[in-house]
């Protein structure tokens, strides 16, 4: 009886928790879950939409078929190159801005708008604008043309395509990440900056011992972010070079895009899927790793 | 008040899940769904006459996006939601015509077979799957005060691979900003579609009438080394940058399709240009080939209402009833032809050339395996272009990829 009563209470004050959670709940199951669970399985099928009658189960077949094909490793490639070299680059960027950002200047609220920015427009809107940019008649050229350059056609050149778009794609992150960085410097005890100045520190030393150490946190959780976001590449591509020119910004999302909508290979496709995934999770588990708190140990890493 | 609590939210979730795209698909006797890429208010008419036209089916008209329209259909065709009629574009048909989910149409075929054109890429072993609706040609445009500032008579366009390699020449020569001929590079899906120009002129194919490869044919490498040096005289870019330069006037000549007559006159009011067909080989030799898209009617297989959607298909590719659309849409053509002789098209100069360019236009091959190849034909030209490949050896190359692509789907 007693026991009826408790959990009768705990059903009662559970219900209307449950009850408001149900509706993201089933937004989450329905657009997150079920097509996360059902892309793995489709990874170890041969899948045809057109065609779901004939599914057959194909094992690890398509994972093995990844290693053979010449674009996979193209893409994979190119993503790694991508990640590799956007990810440091916009992390330390964005630490110099927000540093910077800390100092005494004028219109300071302004210019961390202005930083901010890109990340409020649409990623299509900005690959549209910098593919006029870096075109032969636009104005990147318009400005190396004053020294006499110019008329180059970056998108079109394989050897300037994928580092034209990680230039690009650093512009854009950049602010971002540097707004974050700002909002975690207000979180740093300025006591630990008195004791830093008191101790004879300089801004380097101060920068070492105190800014970084407690910035560690941010640090890892922009660089997770920002590897996943990275390896998840796509937009800037399709929109600007949709793989090309001979392939020099052919991706891992763009290649999966098309295998599924065009080449109808959605097992394949799946199969693609999680490599990125289990990529970006590793390189996420290696940045958390490298980056935990290390409070006690004199900051030194 | 837990009551109304849990109700509430319970119809916060069916809105949520309802916007989230779960659209009904209750299956209605005599109503037809139909999806097609066209603004809806064009189509609506055209739909509600065959209403009129027919007491009883009711017509139920979506407009898909070229950006995700196709993956909407795939999604549809896997869960068995699939309209009744689809518009499909004629690079797809193939694959959709082998995967046994399209109505088969063959008698309509060889009953009015020849009041159309473009019936090609609805053809699969010998059967019919797709009505052609309309066709968008793509012909040579060229800026007539650049011709004159290189000596060359705006009235008297180039009908030669000669002719067309001396004007750009020419035209390449007046100034450092100024090309003579738009090459597209460094995008995916154009390519063939201007270098196939060339190739069909000059008798040449992708795959020849039983289906076999025959990319590495010697007409294919004339046209691939026509193009090659046509491409000293060019600029090499992304369609975007050549349609900038065409209309600020410093490019001479580019094969592109109708979409750039209201495009030019909206953008580009002051730009003196025509257009012609596309040139060929010699005056002796080839023909005036040249690329066309197509947008073809199918009706779906698992259809309940086979017969009445065919009926609106019929209604929806004749003469006039296309004819309205194009009218409207001015950017594409009637698939019926008549279009030749009727003033609403050959009264202008410049609409007539894409109506008497679509007589002598191919499509894409009937081929289900066409998205891979047309990847495959892509590369082998960029690679030429690029110079990591010579015309030879990249056309053979890419013809043994193309060749496991057709043994695949044999």
């Amino acid at each position: 009886m007693l026991t009826n009563n408790a959990a009768g209470r705990g059903t009662s004050r559970l219900s209307p928790i449950l009850t408001l959670l149900l509706p993201w709940a089933l937004v989450y199951a329905v657009f997150f879950l079920f097509p996360f669970v059902f892309s793995f399985v489709l990874a170890f099928l041969k899948y045809n939409p057109l065609n779901v009658q004939n599914t057959t189960w194909v094992g690890l077949e398509n994972f093995a078929r990844l290693f053979q094909d010449e674009r996979f490793v193209r893409a994979l490639r190119n993503t790694l190159v991508f990640v590799v070299g956007t990810v440091p680059m916009t992390t330390a960027a964005a630490l110099g801005l927000a540093v910077l950002l800390r100092g005494r200047v004028p219109g300071k609220s302004i210019l961390k708008a202005g930083f901010f920015l890109p990340s409020i427009i649409s990623m299509v809107v900005i690959s549209l604008v910098f593919k006029l940019f870096y075109s032969p008649s636009g104005g990147l050229n318009n400005a190396l043309s004053l020294i006499g350059l110019g008329g180059h056609g970056w998108l079109t050149d394989p050897a300037t395509a994928l580092g034209a778009i990680m230039i690009m794609d650093v512009w854009a992150a950049v602010g971002y990440y540097a707004i974050i960085f700002d909002a975690a410097f207000a979180g740093i005890p300025r006591e630990m900056y008195e004791a830093a100045h008191l101790e004879g520190a300089g801004f380097k030393d101060t920068l070492r011992y105190v800014t970084i150490p407690m910035l560690r946190p941010v640090i890892a959780f922009v660089l997770v972010i920002n590897t996943i976001r990275s390896f998840q590449i796509f937009i800037e591509v399709f929109v600007m070079t949709q793989g090309g020119p001979l392939g020099a910004t052919d991706t891992l999302v763009l290649y999966l895009y098309e295998a599924a909508f065009r080449g109808l290979d959605y097992g394949y496709a799946s199969a693609i899927a999680y490599v990125v995934f289990i990529l970006s999770g590793i390189f996420s588990i290696l940045v958390v790793r490298r980056f935990r708190p290390q409070f006690g140990s004199g900051g030194v890493a | 008040m837990n009551c109304t609590l849990v109700l509430s939210v319970l119809a916060l979730t069916a809105v949520l899940l309802a916007a989230g795209g779960c659209g009904s698909s209750e299956e209605r006797d005599g109503t037809i769904r139909f999806w097609q890429f066209w603004d809806i208010s064009v189509v609506e008419p055209i739909v509600r006459e065959f209403e009129a036209q027919n007491p009883g089916i009711k017509v139920e008209v979506e407009q898909l996006t070229w950006q995700s329209g196709l993956e909407k259909i795939q999604a549809a065709i896997a869960s068995g939601t699939q309209p009744d009629l689809c518009e499909l574009g004629s690079t797809w048909v193939p694959r959709f015509s082998y995967e046994g989910v399209l109505e088969d149409v063959t008698a309509v075929h060889s009953e009015v077979a020849d009041s159309f054109l473009m019936w090609d890429s609805g053809l699969w072993r010998g059967r019919v799957y797709a009505l052609p609706w309309v066709q968008g040609s793509r012909v040579l445009f060229y800026n007539e005060d650049l011709f004159v500032r290189a000596g060359l008579d705006p009235a008297d366009p180039p009908e030669t691979w000669d002719e067309l390699l001396a004007a750009a020449r020419k035209i390449h020569a007046l100034s450092d900003d100024i090309s003579g001929f738009g090459l597209n590079l460094g995008e995916r899906y154009v390519l063939y579609k201007k270098f196939m120009a060339f190739a069909w002129g000059n008798g040449g194919g992708i795959l020849d009438a039983s289906g076999n490869v025959v990319f590495d044919s010697g007409e294919n490498l004339e046209a691939l080394e026509f193009y090659q040096v046509l491409s000293r005289y060019s600029l090499r870019e992304k369609q975007e940058v050549l349609d900038h330069n065409f209309k600020s006037g410093l490019l001479g000549m580019q094969i592109s399709g109708a979409w750039n007559l209201r495009n030019y006159a909206e953008e580009a009011p002051g730009l003196n240009y025509r257009v012609a067909l596309v040139p060929r080989p010699s005056k002796q030799a080839g023909t005036h080939a040249s690329f066309a898209g197509a947008e073809m009617l199918v009706v779906f297989a698992n259809s309940k209402n086979k017969d009445d959607a065919l009926r609106l298909a019929r209604h929806l590719h004749q003469y006039n009833q296309a004819k309205a659309l194009c009218l409207e849409v001015k950017s594409v053509f009637p698939a019926a032809v008549g279009a030749i002789d009727d003033p609403a098209f050959a009264g202008d100069e410049k609409v007539r050339v894409f109506v008497e360019q679509s007589l002598t236009c191919q499509t894409a091959p009937a081929h289900p395996g066409w998205i891979e190849m047309e990847d495959i034909i892509n590369r082998s030209i960029e690679e030429v272009l690029y110079g990591k490949a010579d015309p030879r050896e990249a056309l053979s190359e890419a013809a043994d990829a193309l060749r496991v692509v057709v043994k695949r789907f044999e």
